[in-house]
């Protein structure tokens, strides 16, 4: 399994998405590549922090 | 720059929290694609995804338009980031990209700042060029 690391490249991924004002869109980082991406993990949504 | 979202939530309660909650928080709600990681597939990868409780845990990560990782972050679920130090690294991230290696940013550099020329004329004279 790959496992992200600094200094290495990010694992790719596929995944479904709600764009707002697009609706829902499948999203494939490797579709980001020449552009900067902040990738942003968290708990869930309606969560408090 | 392009930000991505992810937790575990499906796509469906994604535009729910945006329309009923963010939007009232944002003007005109989240700017950026919401992306949904059930099963915590993605999360596993990156090392974000904690099985017991099923959810991604606060991990941000800096991807390069390489699609290298330049920098991450993971947090426990109680402590929230600090956008400002992440805006801080994408702008020197981007700077010392943009100098093709020639240069470095020392400790809590931001844009302005002195940088850092590494090679053998700096070794020892740090003290001459970054006064904190």
């Amino acid at each position: 399994m790959t496992v992200a690391r600094v200094g290495k490249e990010a694992p790719d991924f596929e995944a479904t998405a709600y764009i707002p004002g697009k609706g829902f869109k499948n999203v494939k980082l490797s579709d980001y590549r020449g552009k900067w991406v902040v990738l942003c993990f968290y708990p869930g949504d309606f969560t408090f922090v | 720059m392009e930000v991505l979202s992810i937790s575990t939530d499906s796509r469906f309660t994604h535009k729910i929290w945006n329309e009923t909650e963010l939007s009232k928080m944002v003007e005109g709600g989240i700017p950026f694609p919401m992306l949904s990681d059930q099963g915590g597939r993605i999360g596993t990868v990156y090392g974000v995804y904690d099985e017991e409780a099923g959810v991604d845990i606060r991990g941000r990560f800096l991807i390069d338009p390489d699609g290298v990782i330049q920098a991450m972050e993971v947090l426990t679920p109680p402590v929230g980031r600090n956008p400002d130090e992440l805006i801080r690294q994408i702008q020197a991230y981007q700077h010392v990209r943009a100098a093709k290696g020639a240069e470095a940013t020392p400790s809590g550099w931001t844009p302005g700042q002195p940088t850092l020329k590494p090679g053998p004329d700096l070794v020892g004279n740090v003290w001459k060029v970054w006064k904190p």
